[in-house]
């Protein structure tokens, strides 16, 4: 880049053009959004089935979710490494996630306790918050929707069977996480490709 | 009245590199270089005309054993930026002074 004399109008545009390529470079892999939504429709469909067909599986298949966290924190943490700059919002992510991250142990732990089918609505009501705040904030409308959906879902499963309300928890996977997710990864691909 | 343009923002590659960095938390030196489309000589002087200023803070540091440099704007930088704005507003809209 010269060391030109600007124009008023040019300096203008220099200004929306470089804040519109950090825009741009705000880009994850959704790999984080993928695991937990396939975690999560994996797990409903598995508790769906011991419901359904009355098998047991001789565990607790929510214990997956558990499982799930180390790879989880592997990827975050390889991918903040690979991030050459952080951007303002990171920080507030970081905070609505460990709440969330917090709200469901704390209900899994009520649940485990005291028991109750209908604690599943609960879950897909905060499963919508995180996804309505991040999709709001990164402007980025498959998140929203999911969030907008989980909600819904949340009330509809207040007058079903615990067997159904697993098929919703797994939607609630499918569109909140994996579809977004999977947007994500693919405009990461294609990101990838234009760079090279 | 016009107000006077920061001749320290007033320069392209410097101008690029603030709005960049106010667009962020921080940013490595490699990052700028490359939305910023500059060479790395050019890039040190303007950046370190910008620490002089007080309008940026620049960290050195070694990540996975190479050196990494990284650039935030200072309170000082974002009132700088701001007045900036309001400037080329003031010579845009010369009718709302």
């Amino acid at each position: 880049m010269e060391q030109n004399k600007m124009t008023e109008q040019e300096s203008l545009r220099l200004i929306g053009e470089m804040i519109g390529k950090v825009k741009r470079s705000y880009i994850t892999k959704g790999i984080a959004s993928i695991v937990w939504g396939v975690l999560i429709i994996v797990c409903s469909l598995l508790t769906w089935v011991q419901l359904q067909y009355h098998v047991d599986f001789g565990f607790d298949v929510w214990l997956l979710v558990f499982a799930a966290i180390i790879p989880q924190i592997y990827f975050s943490v390889k991918e903040k490494k690979e991030r050459k700059f952080i951007g303002h919002d990171e920080q507030t992510m970081s905070y609505v996630w460990s709440a969330f991250g917090i709200c469901i142990f704390i209900l899994s732990f009520y649940n485990s306790r005291f028991g109750g089918e209908e604690t599943t609505s609960l879950f897909m009501m905060l499963y919508g918050v995180p996804t309505f705040i991040t999709g709001g904030i990164f402007t980025f409308r498959p998140m929203i929707l999911g969030g907008v959906i989980c909600w819904g879902l949340s009330v509809v499963s207040l007058f079903t069977s615990f067997a159904t309300d697993m098929l919703f928890l797994a939607a609630c996977g499918l569109f909140a996480w994996l579809i977004p997710g999977v947007i994500l990864w693919q405009r990461y691909l294609k990101q990838k490709a234009g760079n090279v | 009245m016009f107000k006077e343009l920061d001749p320290i923002l007033h320069s392209q590659l410097r101008l690029a590199v603030i709005s960049l960095l106010i667009s962020v938390k921080e940013a490595e030196f490699t990052f700028i270089k490359e939305k910023a489309n500059a060479t790395a000589g050019n890039l040190s002087v303007q950046i370190n005309k910008l620490k002089e200023a007080g309008y940026i803070d620049v960290t050195k540091q070694f990540h996975n054993n190479y050196p990494q440099t990284i650039c935030k704007i200072t309170p000082a930088g974002v009132e700088a930026f701001e007045t900036y704005v309001k400037a080329l507003q003031s010579y845009m809209n010369p009718a709302s002074q």
